[in-house]
């Protein structure tokens, strides 16, 4: 019975110390890459896919930092900014359905990696699904509305 | 995106503190789930209320066992759910099946109200969650039961 503790508590640390192996090196990695000039360009390519989605810029801080941070911990950020540019309720609804199938994306895809999961396949699928959804619901809710 | 950039030190000491937050925060979930479903792995009681779960988690490929993974990530978080997962001995697909579903739906409770507080329809969204997961989860091992022929 002891021994099968110890061998259920030595399972833990493994994956404990796995999981500081490899979620510290990368979370720097990616803290150190992310103000170069190609992130900032691929924000500006992201334009079209948004307007596609039916959201306005204005909606770029607070998606991207839904996407990246997650729903919990950017909320403060999401809140703020959607309540400062008075984004339209259609707006806030396609943008929480994008986040809300589609946020935290690094975190979540990683720790499942950790335990030999494919992060290209769960970050993809992810994505498109995420895009595709709201871009059809804003297609049709427009129509709907009869609205710009 | 109006915002100072930090230098290079600086950088490297937020996501060192980062990385360091998000395994500890980890770790405190997997240490004693892991502990405690490695445990009644060696008793009935999980082949039991796996048993129960067989014919849903089927239609995704997965084991009747991995419902209990995503109880824990519907419930309380993904941490949670890899906790759960870890000692269950899942392949990869099943693991990579498990990541995509539980990342659409997860923390449901909390992200819901969340979701909810920014003015969207918490409820409706939370919904819609679980639905995609469903789907997605079925339409991927479809997908995968075609490719593997």
């Amino acid at each position: 019975m002891m021994e099968t503790l110890l061998l259920a508590l030595l399972g833990a640390l493994k994956l404990a110390a796995k999981l500081l192996l490899i979620v510290v090196p990368l979370v720097t990695v990616f803290e150190v890459l992310r103000y170069h000039p190609i992130f900032r360009r691929a924000g500006r390519a992201v334009e079209p896919m948004m307007r596609g989605m039916g959201l306005s810029p204005q909606a770029a801080v607070p998606l991207f930092t839904g996407i990246f941070l997650g729903i919990a911990y950017g909320a403060g950020i999401i809140i703020r900014v959607a309540q400062e540019k008075r984004l339209p309720g259609r707006e806030l609804f396609l943008m929480g359905l994008f986040l809300a199938t589609c946020h935290a994306v690094v975190e979540d895809t990683l720790i499942f990696v950790v335990i030999g999961g494919n992060g290209w396949i769960m970050l993809g699928v992810r994505l498109l699904i995420a895009f595709g959804l709201t871009a059809a619901l804003a297609w049709l809710w427009r129509r709907k509305a009869g609205e710009e | 995106m109006a915002e100072t950039i930090p230098d290079i030190p600086t950088r490297l000491r937020t996501g060192f503190i980062g990385g360091l937050q998000t395994s500890l925060k980890l770790i405190k979930f997997v240490l004693p789930l892991y502990v405690a479903v490695d445990l009644l792995k060696k008793t009935p009681v999980i082949d039991l209320l796996g048993e129960l779960f067989a014919p849903l988690m089927q239609l995704f490929g997965l084991p009747g066992a991995a419902a209990f993974a995503f109880i824990a990530a519907f419930l309380l978080n993904l941490y949670a759910a890899l906790a759960v997962m870890a000692p269950l001995d899942l392949t990869p697909w099943q693991v990579t099946q498990c990541g995509l579903m539980m990342g659409i739906a997860h923390n449901l409770l909390v992200e819901g109200a969340v979701l909810g507080s920014t003015g969207a329809r918490g409820g409706l969204l939370t919904l819609c969650r679980l639905l995609i997961a469903g789907v997605t989860g079925m339409l991927l091992e479809l997908g995968h039961r075609l490719w593997v022929g």
